[in-house]
This record gives structure tokens, sequence and C-alpha cells, in this order.
């Protein structure tokens, strides 16, 4: 997300091309997340996360609620429907992953997945690893941006609320990843499709859908650390005071 | 010369981890490089591998300079390594592992991934099949390729890395404690892949505490301590160097080096048989307060100890000495619980230790001083002892006993409200023990309390360890330090590679040139 997906926002009033709305977007963004990433990449793990939401609400509550571009936080409205509907977003959603998929496969991939494992190992390989979390850093803005920017047009209004693209949204998001694993492509899809999904699939459970949801991510986070999609099975999760046979502590000596 | 270093210079704060540093590694050799416990020694390969900046020096790789270049630019100039920690891709398989090695002889493929030109299918086939080869040239079979990483056993795991820093096809390997945790037979493998890599012309910087696997390989040995190179020559000369010789053994107050084991030099091997044999007949306490038998600890598929049995009767010091790695720690750590033992028993006073929870162990009154110290660096040093009793009710006399155990290290006392990680490592050490007295001990179990100090604060630990016995409290101590352990021990142990090489009187060790050869291999 990085806030990126904002930048849609910005050529919304523009009465340009859909398609250079969408170009404009992405590239903005890709700009940006360079920018940011300059930074931020120096951050791991959860303190990353940290930052980059602390972007996305500095964004959001200092420049867009208070430009008159953006709508000085009433959001921006839209009449037309330049995209037809859903089968672009199907089709943007489809060359995505099989631009994404490819990528995995090549050197590039290789190295992602060394610095996903262990970033002082991948440097002892040669990798330049600043370098390939730049790469994903941006390569990410822009996949974001271009869904913001998709979105924006399919919603005929940019909400500039938390919900939509804030704090929230962001979360949201991660959970996507943690939830469908984020160690394949078709990972985050599942998480997203079951998060999005789950509110439908018990209707029935009325105000206690939240409950469910939030017990069904424990689980997996529990029993699936991985996330659904990945290697694996599912964990054996052992309570402290049961006795263990064996114990795989580090460091001998 | 493949490798230069000149004068290398590493500090952290007031710790010299490199201290001026020059060494230089001919081509095709193996060069070893040893050294006691936090001499320096990986913190040199970081420096030369870019993990950690130098302050100064310069360092070349044959006409390549390496000075602050970062360590992916390094690793593509063309050094290898391993890490004492094994650091393989865990969840990837062994095949994947040594592909990621070739990430630097790899042309950039990224658009061509795109189009999937049928092209790069055929190049990713043949790194496939090199990756396969270079398991075999490790002594891999085959059908591990497939295996995630983490389920190999502990020894292949060893040998995927070497694998994996082949895949750089590297003109420099150096492997960081490749032996750590190995049992004999599997050490002796790992010699041999040593010797048949080097043997196709690869040159070898080895970093190792096992000193029969050192000697044994390296054409050259150099020895660091303290951050500083105190010795480089043949194995020869090294293990017969007297700085050496007091580096590992540690000086024993009063004692002198030239009272060590085996320095006069007789028919060295029989006379360790002898003495091994003989003392292996020292008496055992009839009546003991801690009974230790055939106790058996692993982690995972590493066996840290093998069958340990000894005893400690009330009122004793008891030393367990040894080189690093050979099982004493995780002797300790098994005796307050903190590790589960595969099979054995311990016995503390009638109370079984190896079902018990720690904080029933330490009610029981066996308390560990831990490796290392373990203090709150921020909390200050009455604070570090009021949380060592957070736990018990009786507030005025736990008042009470803190200030005693104050006026019993007064250095404490008069730094109470400063900050613990602004004391001493001597202080700190002193801290990490009174925080031990607190528990009320009958056993106390001191774990390295030398470890990282400077030869003066050394004495002072010790004396403060010898009043702390005198006022009644039974010993168990753990030293790398041996001279110095043996000097104020009744008995001890000498431990290697998780088994009791040898037991007998402090003072009977002391002149036993067997301890010589626990540690230096000699």
């Amino acid at each position: 997300m990085m806030g990126t997906n904002r930048m849609a926002t910005l050529v919304w009033n523009a009465k340009t091309p859909f398609f250079l709305n969408v170009a404009v977007a992405v590239l903005l963004a890709g700009v940006v997340g360079f920018l940011v990433g300059l930074p931020v990449l120096r951050l791991r793990g959860v303190f990353l996360a940290i930052a980059t939401i602390g972007f996305i609400e500095a964004l959001r509550l200092g420049v867009v609620l208070n430009l008159p571009i953006t709508g000085e936080g009433l959001g921006l409205k839209h009449d037309a429907d330049p995209l037809g509907g859903v089968p672009i977003i199907l089709a943007s959603l489809i060359a995505v992953l099989f631009i994404v998929w490819r990528l995995t496969k090549g050197r590039l991939g290789s190295a992602w997945s060394a610095i996903r494992q262990d970033e002082i190992a991948a440097l002892s390989q040669g990798i330049f690893v600043a370098r390939y979390k730049m790469i994903a850093f941006v390569l990410s803005a822009l996949i974001a941006s271009y869904a913001g920017a998709l979105e924006a047009h399919l919603n005929f209004f940019v909400d500039p609320g938390d919900t939509q693209y804030g704090v929230t949204r962001a979360v949201q998001v991660l959970t996507f990843a943690v939830l469908g694993g984020s160690g394949y492509v078709l990972g985050p899809v599942v998480g997203a499709l079951l998060v999005t999904l789950l509110p439908y699939i018990f209707a029935g459970a009325g105000d206690y859908i939240n409950i469910i949801a939030g017990a069904f991510l424990i689980a997996v986070i529990i029993f699936r650390p991985q996330g659904i999609v990945g290697r694996g099975g599912l964990a054996i999760v052992r309570p402290a005071w049961w006795p263990r046979a064996r114990v795989n502590a580090p460091s001998p000596g | 010369m493949l490798l230069r270093l000149d004068d290398l210079r590493r500090h952290f704060g007031g710790v010299r981890a490199v201290d001026g540093v020059s060494l230089e590694v001919e081509k095709g050799s193996i060069q070893g490089l040893i050294g006691p416990n936090g001499a320096g020694k990986t913190t040199l390969v970081n420096v030369v591998t870019g993990y950690t900046r130098m302050q100064s020096g310069r360092a070349w790789l044959d006409d390549d300079e390496l000075t602050g270049l970062p360590a992916h630019r390094i690793a593509g100039l063309g050094i290898g390594r391993t890490f004492q920690n094994i650091r393989l891709f865990k969840d990837l398989t062994a095949v994947e592992n040594v592909l990621i090695g070739m990430h630097v002889r790899r042309r950039d493929d990224t658009l061509a991934q795109l189009g999937t030109l049928p092209f790069f299918r055929r190049e990713e086939k043949s790194r496939i099949e090199e990756a396969y080869s270079l398991l075999e040239t490790v002594g891999l079979p085959r059908s591990v390729g497939e295996r995630p990483a983490d389920t190999l056993p502990y020894g292949d795991q060893r040998r995927l890395e070497i694998a994996r820093a082949l895949a750089l096809k590297p003109r420099l390997l150096i492997l960081d404690e490749p032996a750590a945790g190995m049992n004999p037979s599997e050490k002796q493998g790992t010699r041999e892949l040593i010797e048949r890599l080097n043997a196709d012309g690869l040159t070898i910087l080895l970093i190792d505490h096992d000193m029969r696997l050192v000697m044994g390989v390296c054409r050259r040995v150099a020895v660091l301590n303290f951050g500083k190179k105190i010795a480089d020559g043949t194995p020869e000369e090294v293990s017969t160097d007297a700085t050496v010789i007091k580096a590992y053994l540690g000086t024993g107050g009063e004692r002198e080096v030239h009272s060590a084991p085996g320095a006069t030099g007789v028919d060295e091997e029989r006379e360790v048989e002898e003495a091994a044999a003989s003392s292996l007949a020292a008496k055992e306490p009839e009546k003991a307060i801690l009974d230790v038998g055939e106790l058996t600890v692993s982690y995972g598929a590493i066996v840290a100890v093998r069958g340990v049995s000894f005893r400690v009767a009330a009122g004793e010091i008891v030393a367990l000495i040894g080189a690093n790695g050979a099982g004493k720690s995780t002797i300790l750590n098994t005796l307050s619980g903190l590790i589960r033992p595969q099979s054995g028993t311990a016995i503390f006073d009638g109370f079984d230790l190896a079902n018990a929870r720690p904080s029933a162990i330490v009610r029981r009154g066996l308390v560990q001083v831990p490796e290392g110290r373990e203090i709150l660096a921020r909390q200050t040093v009455l604070e570090n002892l009021e949380l060592a009793t957070w736990a018990r009710r009786d507030g005025a006399s736990v008042r009470k006993r803190i200030d005693e155990v104050l006026k019993r290290f007064p250095i404490l006392g008069e730094r109470r409200d400063l900050s613990a990680g602004s004391l001493s490592g001597g202080e700190q050490q002193m801290l990490a023990i009174a925080r031990g007295l607190l528990a009320r001990p009958r056993l106390l179990l001191l774990d390295e309390p030398s470890l990282g100090l400077a030869p003066q604060m050394v004495d002072e630990v010790f004396r403060a360890i010898e009043e702390i016995h005198m006022e009644g409290t039974t010993i168990l101590l753990v030293e790398q330090n041996a001279l110095r352990a043996l000097a104020i021990a009744d008995r001890a142990y000498v431990i290697e590679t998780g088994r009791i090489l040898l037991s007998g009187s402090g003072d009977d060790l002391l002149h036993n040139p067997a301890v010589r050869r626990a540690y230096l291999g000699g």
C-alpha cells in the first residue's frame, strides 16, 4: 500500500484519458516508493512495517486532508465509468500475477528468497541485499498504486477516511499476505479472497463475524505460521508444560 | 600471497576485538586461526568479509583491495565463507541453497524471465546439474537435493553450507568452526573434506576450537588472544609456544607457566595415557550433595553431553574444565532445569533435577550464575539485585540480605545507583554472583566467571569465589581458564567433546599432561 494509491487520487480530477491517469499514478508511486525506501529500508521486520504505516498516516493526515486537489478531506467523486466494470480488473490481476510469478523464477527471485530467509547469509553469497530490497519495495509500490488507481475508478469515489487508504487498510493488506502465505505468489491472493469472502460465508453470524475471523486468523498463525499456501504441514504446537523428549536449543558449549 | 591483512583494527567501545592484526595466507595452503573464546577470531573473519567495518588497516585478496568494500562485493571477489552457527536458507531445498550460491556468476535474466525464453531454461538445467555435482563434492548424496535444508542431519547441514560457499567459485574459503558440535567420526569426515578441497587447489582459512583438527590439517597456524596475534608458525612451533600455552590454559595465579603440564615433553603420548588411567581412579566422595549419573543431553541431532557421571560433596569446590564446545555449559544448564536431559540422572540432595522446573530447582538452593553474566544493563546495580528477589514475600529479610551482599562486594555497594551496564566486566561478574547469592544457594553453579576479563580482574573474581566458598557455599565451577580453576578446586573433571576425559584433585590435574592435550590437542 504505502500510501501510494493516493497517487491515483491526485490525477482523478484531471480530465485526461483513463490510461494516462493510471500511468501517471503508477510512475509517481514508484518515485515515492523509492524515496521512502531510502531511509525506511534500513529497518527490518516489524520496525519496517511500523515506519511504513507511519508514512501512510503522515501522508493521509498531513497532505491528503489538506490539499484542494485531493478534496480536502471530503473525498473525490467521479460520475463516468471509464473502466467498464470488472473485466479489466481481472485481466490486470492475471497480468500482474504472471509478471510476479515469472520474476520469482529468475535470478531476481532467487535473490529475494535468499534475503527473505537470511539476509546475512545472502550477503555471503554476493547478493546486493540493499538493492534487491529496494527493487521489491518499488515494485510493490507500483503494483499497489496500480490496484489503487483501478479501485478508485471502479468505486466512483475516493474516501480519505481511514478504512479505504489508511492504517486499517494497510493492516488488512498485511493480513492478506500473512494469512495466505507470503512465500508464494498465490498466497496473498488466497489470503485476500478469504478475508474478503469471510463476511459473506458467515453472513448468518451477524456481529460475531469479527470474532470468527479473528479466531481463524489466530489459528492459522499458530498452526500454519508459513500461511495457508506454503510448504510443510500443520505446525505441531506443544504447550510449555508438556514434557519434551528432545530440545532444539542453539549453541552447545 | 593470496590474502594479505595489514594491521587490521576493530574496537567495540572499550573492547579491542581485533587490535592490529596482520596475517598472510599463501595461495593453495590451509591456514589455521585459533585462539581462546573471545579472542577475536570471528570478528576478524567478519572484518575481512566486510560484515564488520574495519576501523583501520588494509586488506587484499591477490591484487584486489578489500578495504572498505561491502560484504556482497567481497563475496563477489571470491571469498566464500561458512558461519559458526550454520546459516542456511532453512526452508529452501539443499539444491536451491547451492543455486543461490551461484548468484554472482549468473547473468541477470529478469527481462528474459518475462518472456520465458527456452534458452534460459536450458541454462537453468545446467546450473541444477552443477549444484548436484557440488553436493557430491562435499560428500552429500544426490537424494538430499530435494530436502529442505533444516531437515538435514547436523553434519550434512555443515557440508551443505560448504557446498553453497563453493558455488561462488571462491578463491579463498573461510571456514568458521566447521567441526563445532560434531562427534569424532563426523570430525574425521570434515577433516578429509577440507584436505580434499585443498588438494583440488582451494586456499582455505580454517578457524576452529578443535586443536586436533587444526593442528592436523594446517601447514601454518596463527594464534589470536585479546585481539592480537600472539603466534604464527607451523603447528609444532605454535603448540610448544609458551605464550600460546598461557593463553589457552590461563595463568594460575602464583603457579606459573613453567609448571604447566607436559612443558618438559618426555614421551608424551604414553605419559598421557598413564596419567589418564591413574587419574580416572581418583576417589569420588561417598556422600554427595549433587550426584550426576550417565547424563546425556542433545540439541536436536547434536549430542553435546555423552553419559557424564560425577559427584559434588557439600563444602567442595569442583571444577569442570575443557575447551570451548566441550559441553560444560550444557551440563550446568541441564542441572538448572533449563535443558531436559535425554537420559541419565541428576539428583540434588534427594531432589530429582531431571524433571523439575527451573524455579523449583532454585528454591531448593541450586543457583546458576550464567555465562556472559546476563545482567540488566539499563537497570541500576540495586535494581538488578531487587529484581532477583521480586518473588519473595519476606520484604524485611530480603532488604537485610541485599545489604549483606552489598557489604560482601563493597565495590557494588559504592556503585549501587549506577546503571549495571556502566560497570566494568569484572564488576558485572561480581554483580551476577551477588545476584546468585541472594537466592541463598547451597550449591552455586558458576559458568565461565573469568570470560573476557583482564588478568587482575580475574584475580579479584576468583578471590571472591574463594571467600564465598569459605563462608560455606558449595561451588561447581565451569572454566576455560584451567590453571586458574584448578588452583582453587578441590577436585576437577576434564571434559572433552561431551565426555569426562579424566578427573582428579586440582593439584594432580595441574601437573597432568592430559590437561594440556585436552586444550591444545598436542
